[in-house]
């Protein structure tokens, strides 16, 4: 298990640039980059653009997001901000505030 | 659930400030700031150009930066460390590198205040026994002088003596765990070096025998300025 974890108590103020799966439970301002699949837990704070492989969001994201794969706002996932991807869900329960840009 | 640890992976980077109250742990690479309250552990492929403070820090990777810790700094086997190391407790292990200034003991503090700190505990005790009115005037003259043993203090750190001296240790302890493996009876001997240098008052005591040998290395720069300015005149 190599991957990264921004922990519960944790705040990254800058920018995260990452080769492997990246899981955001803490609080992150910036940039977040990911070569592979990023996930923000409940209770995650992200106030940054996010660019990544598949993402999972059930915590909040304040930014741009574009993803290669796919994005999955799951229930209590709260998101303000463009969403780029190639498919995207957005769960009963999530909430959603931007451009959808889907590859037609 | 790991809610109170984060880790930084080996292929990540992050650039800017971490902060929290959580433990942390580097495997990948980490420039600007980290600042937690829990434990920091740099990683041996892990590599930080930054400063890690933390309440106790584990080094086994590299270190362009200050670390300061509230409780204990330890630099392991393969550890290089270029900063100043301060915390109450340090260990440095057999094959660790270090070069920049260490203090063991109290005040853990950055690296501004412990400069300041001599000349304001210095000019505080005078400041008392004179009267709080009379004083007012008396304190900025003697407040003026006290900066100048710092400077002389500052010195000690940044000059080659300390480093050299520090590298001079390593390579020697390096030979005999090669030749016998025993690296523990020469592991206690540093950490039984480091003791004495603990008290704060030490750092004036450097700083005389570490002066005359400071001023060579500036030297260098100025050649080089010296050098530029003149290719450009003579191109003009």
């Amino acid at each position: 298990m190599a991957s990264t974890v921004i922990g519960a108590g944790i705040t990254i103020d800058g920018e995260i640039t990452s080769d492997e799966d990246v899981v955001v439970q803490g609080t992150v301002r910036g940039k977040l980059t990911a070569r592979d699949g990023v996930t923000v837990e409940p209770g995650a704070v992200v106030e940054a653009d996010v660019s990544g492989g598949p993402l999972t969001v059930a915590g909040s994201i304040t930014g741009n997001i574009t993803s290669t794969d796919r994005v999955d706002l799951q229930p209590g996932a709260k998101v303000i901000g463009n969403v780029k991807a190639a498919r995207i869900t957005i769960s009963d329960g999530a909430q959603f505030k931007g451009n959808v840009d889907m590859d037609v | 659930m790991n809610g109170d640890v984060a880790t930084i992976g080996r292929g990540t980077v992050v650039r800017g400030r971490i902060t929290g109250a959580a433990n942390l742990e580097i495997l990948g690479r980490v420039e600007g700031e980290v600042e937690v309250d829990g434990d920091v552990v740099l990683d041996a492929r892990g590599l930080a150009a930054a400063s890690l403070s933390g309440r106790r820090v584990t080094i086994r990777g590299a270190v362009r930066g200050d670390l300061v810790a509230t409780e204990s700094i330890v630099l392991e086997d393969g550890a290089r460390v270029v900063g100043d190391v301060r915390a109450p407790r340090v260990a440095i292990a057999t094959g660790a590198l270090v070069r920049g200034y260490v203090q063991t003991g109290d005040a853990p503090a950055a690296s501004s205040t412990a400069r300041a700190r001599p000349a304001a505990s210095a000019a505080t005790p005078r400041a008392a026994n004179v009267s709080a009115t009379a004083s007012a005037p008396r304190t900025p003259p003697r407040a003026a002088p006290a900066p100048v043993p710092s400077p002389a203090a500052r010195p000690a750190p940044s000059a080659p003596a300390r480093p050299v001296a520090t590298a001079i240790a390593g390579s020697h302890a390096a030979p005999s765990s090669n030749g016998s493996q025993a690296s523990q009876p020469s592991q206690p001997s540093q950490t039984e070096r480091t003791p004495p240098r603990a008290p704060s008052a030490h750092a004036p005591v450097h700083a005389p025998a570490a002066a005359p040998k400071g001023p060579p290395p500036p030297v260098m720069p100025a050649l080089k300025k010296g050098a530029k300015g003149a290719m450009s005149k003579k191109r003009a």
